[in-house]
Order: structure tokens, then sequence, then C-alpha cells
């Protein structure tokens, strides 16, 4: 392996595990508070959309960017109304939402973008750190990122924070380990479950803006390729802890990278293995063959007050 | 064993046998949510199409052309619904017991690849239909590993079945573009004129046999058979046998129904393995009765369509046929009114997830009429 090929897995490694670290990290804290979202995927799939729609008609990647997130966190709501008001099972709801957006996004992608496909749509550039940048192979791959990228690292302590130091933390873990002892405390476990989503879907909406508008500048049917699915499972792989789930995405992300990296050292291994491995590594992960799992007590449990 | 299912059978909900034909609170609601649902969806998915601006109308011709325009989109349209009917079956056999298997498209995947395997590999010369039977069977049996797996892994390390299906689909779809991408494995032989990645054609003995072979026109083989066969078979099983109640009982509370003396993890490993073998058997007729070779994604959409297909049966067999005949012709008819009229094949999905939403946020409908 040359450095140069070093540099450039590294750089991609980061970059593919950047939208599975922001969707994990919101993951966690909705699993937490007992709320197994499985949307995941068609929130991201729906926010690389509209970003990319809307970044493509105002020329402006931010905007963009809030509109990915918004699109998220509409889609976030619906799913809290329908598995925590309405208890609807959490896993089906998820797969209805990730068929829905998948269609969705196909479909719109095809009335709009159809004949222009071809066109870049306006993304974020990338941030070079002073200083840090120039440091040789090392420097263009951890400190040439885009701005968001940054901002995913960030969120992961703030979503650290969050739930180790503040009373919204507690309550989060309250609710999702037993919501009946939270609720006689005083906690509103139906608020809180909300919360969670709505933080989920707000970061996977970033996670998805990441793929179209920092990214790929581009939109594709289908462009999550099961990235929501992956985080999911970055998160039972990370036993419910922010750090080893972040140690969870990157794996995945540099996983991912290797199918670029394999074919260009010249190594004769199928890429269909490459294409499976982060797969398997979460099917290990999932069985509890690596790592210890305590998941949240409540998780994917309705709460029904009084009942 | 038996003893303890009968007494089991006293406390188990009563199946309304005998007396006044008298609906069970909130049977019609079980029936009537899951219709409203797919009749809105469509609804909202003609709203969509007249959006585009394209002939509601064309689109309609384009669709109907496609669902039962000749005697062989007819056929080809019920050829669709055996596979949803199949990974249907699957779903309702493995949630009798409150497991919810999604990895449908996995299933048919390994099991399409083993049958292929088979009837490249040793079934064509063998006598008395065995040729075709064995590419079934190990099909059949190669989908119930591979659902078995999930069951395995639930009852031994409580690893969450939704969750397992789902990657072990993840990790299905590249076994198979493996092996025919690889001509080690099953790729046909590299040769100027083709180079596609797919399996050589399977021998006509191991071909599933047409139902009439008279009409040259008709694409329906045996499979439909087959698929009458386990229609009969999973109610017999899920309704009146020991087998099915204990499901149920697991499937009710499984705390109980190791105390009161069944095997829940044999039970659990047991119904996944058969909603894996029916994915599987699914995959396998589709190679044998229509594909005749392997491709790579060759299963794509049918999983999610079969999931909810078995999700809009609440569980009764003849709900699943209804299903898979309503999903197989809107396949069907969404490909050529995507070719024809060019409206996208996505409004389908879109009226397929809605149908999910629908259906899973009305539960607390049914819930609360049975509870009364």
């Amino acid at each position: 392996m040359t450095e140069d090929q070093l540099a450039v897995f590294i750089g991609s490694g980061l970059r593919l595990a950047m939208p599975i670290v922001l969707a994990g990290t919101g993951e966690l804290l909705s699993q937490r508070a007992g709320v197994l979202n499985l949307s995941l995927d068609g929130m991201m799939l729906t926010s690389a959309f509209a970003a990319a729609l809307a970044s493509w008609l105002t020329k402006s990647p931010m905007v963009g960017l809030m509109v990915g997130v918004m699109a998220s966190l509409a889609l976030a709501y619906f799913q809290a109304v329908l598995s925590v008001t309405l208890r609807a099972n959490q896993l089906v709801v998820g797969i209805g939402f990730n068929i829905l957006a998948l269609g969705a996004t196909t479909f719109l992608y095809r009335e709009i973008f159809g004949p222009l496909s071809r066109d870049t749509i306006p993304g974020f550039g990338k941030v070079n750190v002073p200083w840090l940048s120039d440091i040789p192979v090392l420097g263009p791959a951890l400190f040439q990122q885009t701005g968001l990228a940054y901002l995913a690292l960030a969120l992961v302590v703030v979503t650290w924070a969050l739930l180790k130091f503040t009373s919204f933390g507690l309550a989060v873990r309250a609710v999702g380990d037993d919501p009946r002892a939270a609720d006689q405390a005083g906690i509103n476990v139906t608020r809180t479950r909300y919360l969670g989503v709505l933080y989920s879907g707000a970061l996977a909406g970033l996670g998805g803006a990441f793929m179209s508008v920092a990214d790929s500048n581009t939109f594709t049917e289908g462009m999550t390729k099961g990235a929501g699915y992956l985080a999911i499972t970055a998160v039972i792989f990370g036993g419910w802890s922010p750090w080893k789930t972040l140690g969870a995405c990157l794996l995945f992300g540099f996983a991912t990278a290797l199918q670029f990296l394999v074919p260009a050292m010249k190594l004769d291994v199928p890429v269909a293995v490459l294409l499976m491995l982060p797969y398997v590594l979460a099917l290990f992960a999932v069985a509890g063959f690596v790592g210890t799992n305590r998941q949240p007590a409540a998780l994917t449990l309705a709460f029904r007050r009084g009942g | 064993m038996l003893k303890r299912s009968a007494t089991l059978a006293m406390h188990a909900p009563s199946q309304g046998t005998g007396g006044a034909p008298k609906l069970a609170p909130g049977a019609l609601m079980k029936i009537a949510v899951p219709v409203v649902a797919t009749v809105a969806a469509l609804l909202v998915g003609l709203l969509i199409i007249a959006s585009t601006g394209s002939s509601v109308t064309e689109a309609m011709l384009a669709f109907w052309d496609g669902m039962a325009g000749s005697g062989y989109n007819v056929g080809a349209s019920i050829n669709r619904a055996i596979s949803l009917g199949f990974v249907g079956l699957g779903f309702i056999f493995a949630n009798r017991a409150n497991l919810t298997n999604v990895g449908g498209e996995g299933q048919i995947a390994i099991g399409g690849m083993f049958a292929t395997a088979m009837a490249l590999h040793g079934a064509a010369s063998l006598p008395f239909g065995l040729a075709f039977v064995l590419p079934l069977l190990v099909g059949t049996l190669a989908g119930a590993l591979w659902g078995g797996l999930a069951g395995v892994l639930k009852s031994s390390r409580g690893t969450n079945e939704v969750i397992s299906t789902l990657l072990l689909t993840f990790i299905a779809l590249p076994v198979v573009y493996w092996s025919v991408e690889s001509v080690r494995l099953l790729r046909k032989p590299l040769t100027e004129v083709s180079s596609l990645p797919e399996s050589a054609e399977i021998a006509d003995p191991t071909k599933l046999p047409m139902l009439f072979p008279n009409d040259p026109t008709s694409p329906l083989h045996i499979g439909l058979v087959l698929f009458v066969i386990a229609v009969v078979a999973v109610w017999v099983v899920l309704k009146h046998s020991a087998f099915g109640l204990k499901l149920r009982a697991v499937g009710l509370n499984e705390l109980a129904s190791r105390r009161a003396g069944i095997r829940t993890g044999r039970l659990i490993v047991a119904s996944m393995a058969i909603a894996g073998g029916l994915g599987g058997l699914a995959g396998a007729i589709m190679i044998q009765g229509q594909n005749y070779y392997l491709t790579n994604e060759f299963s794509s959409g049918y999983g999610f369509d079969g999931l909810v297909v078995g999700l809009l049966s609440r569980g009764s067999p003849l709900g699943v046929v209804v299903g898979a005949l309503l999903f197989g012709f809107l396949r069907s008819g969404s490909i050529a009114m995507e070719i024809t009229a060019h409206v996208p094949a996505a409004v389908v999905l879109i009226c397929q997830g809605l149908i999910v939403i629908a259906v899973a946020g009305s539960t607390w409908l049914i819930d609360r009429k049975a509870s009364k």
C-alpha cells in the first residue's frame, strides 16, 4: 500500500462513516429512551433528497441542509405519533416508512430531476484545519473534511454529555429502562420518547444531507444503500454507549472503504466479500459475540399509562 | 407432550367453532382495517399519478394491460403472486409465535441460488421427476437453514429477529452476486458472445412442469399447485394442530409457555426455519418455473412485498392468498405503467408504504375492540 492509497483510504473511510456516525448517535438517544427507530434509513433518504432539491433550487447547501433536516424531522414526528402515542409496532412502522421514503424519493427524483439528473448540486466545500492539514499523509485525510464531519464528531460529544450530565439524559435513561417507575417519579414518558425520536430524526437528517450535499453533490435513487440499518446495528454493536457506537460506525465506514482500496491494491478478494463484510460484522455484534451488551430494558416496548 | 397441549387448549381463546355463526370481537375490524387501508392507499396512488399531469386513463389502461391484458399477463401476475404468497405464508407462520420475519428476500435469494446449483450440478439426469423435485427441496432446505439461523440466534442469544433477518438479507444478496460473478461458482463459462454475470440455463428436466402444456402462451406451472397445497397445510397446522397451538402459546406468553412445559427455544427455531423454508421454496420456484437461470438481484423487491402481504393478512392464510394476488397484479401493472405510460413504478412503493404504516398504526383499533 502506498502512502497515497493509505491517505485516500483513511479519508474515504472517515467520509463514509460520517452519515452513519450522525444517524447512529441520534439513534442511540432514541433507543436509550426505549424507541427502536427502524425508519432511520428512510429518514436519511428523505433528507438526502430534500437537501439536494433545496440546495439545487436555492443554490445554497446550507438551505439544503436545513430543509433536509426539517423533512427528516417531519417523518420522525409521524413515527413518534404512531409508535409512542398509538403504540404501533415500532419495527413494522419503521419498515413502512422506509418503503414509503424509497418510493416517494424515487418518484419525486424521476419527476423533478429526471431529464437533468447529470446536474451537480451545490454542496459544501472542504474545510482545511490550519496547520494540522499540512501533516503528511494523515493531515489531508483527517483534516480536510467538510464542516459537517466535524459537526458529527462534536455531536457525539454533545450526545454523550446530554445522556450523562443533564436531567434530560437521566429522564431518557429512566424511560428506556423502566417507563412505569419513571412515570411514577414524575417524568413525562411520552414527551421524553417524542424528544428521543425527534433527536434521532434530526441527526439522521444531518446524516442524509451529508450524503447528498456534503459528500457526493448529487442524489441517486436509494442512495443510502442501507446506511440507516448499519447505524442501528452500530448502536447495538456499541452496547448503547456513545463512544463504542462511534467506534462501530467508524469500523463500518472503513469496512465500506475497503471496497475501493482492495481493487486499487490489485488484491484478489471478491467484491462480494467486501460488500457483505459490514453486515457480517454487524450480525456477530448483534448476536452478542463481540462486546457485552445490556440493552435498555423497555426497548421496543410501548408504554400505556396505568395499563 | 400431547396431554400438556390439551390442557393448554382449554385456556387458549376459542376459535368459535359450532353454534350460530358469530364474528369474534374485533373480527370485523380485522378485515376492515387492511381493506380500508389498501383502498385509501390506492386512491392516494391515483391522485399522485393525476398530479404528475400524465393521463390517468392512459396510466390505468397500461396498468390493466400489464396486469391482465392477455392470458400470458394474467399468468405472469399469478406467478408473481405465488412467490409473494409463499413469503407471506412464512411471515404469518413465524408471526404466530410473535416473531417478525423480515428476511424474506434473503431467504428467496439463498433458496434460488441453491436450487440453481442443484439443477446445474447433479439433478438434471435423475429419473421420476426427481430432476425438478430435488432442486426444489434443496432450495427449501437452504432457505430453512438461513431462516433457522435467525431462530437459533433468537433462542440462544436473544438477538432480535427483525435485525438478524434484515442483516442476513444484506449478507445473502452479495452471496448471490458472488455466485454469479465467479466462474468457479455458478457463473456460466465466459464466451465471446456472452459475458453477462449470470448462471447457465438449467436443463429442461429440472424446470417445473407446465400446468397447461398444450397452451404455449400460458406461463402457469405446478408452482401454483404447490402454493395451494402450502396454503392448506399452513392453515391446518396453525389452526388444527398441537404445534400451531404451541406456537400461539409461545407468541402470547413465552414465559408461561415454558412453565407449561413447551420447549420454546425449539419452537422458535422451528417456526423461523419453516418461514425461511417457504421463502427458499419461493426462490426455487422463481428460478425453476420462470427465470430458468440465476441472476443478480432476481429476488429484488419480493421480500418486502411478501412481508406486506403477510402483514395485511393478519395471520390468515386465505388473507395471504388475497393479498398476494393483489400485489402480484399491482406489481405487473406498475411495471407496464412505467414502460407504456411513463409513470414511475415507485408509485406502487408509496402505496405499499402507506398500507404498512396504516395497518400498523391501527392495531390499537383492533386491540381495543378485541379487549372489550
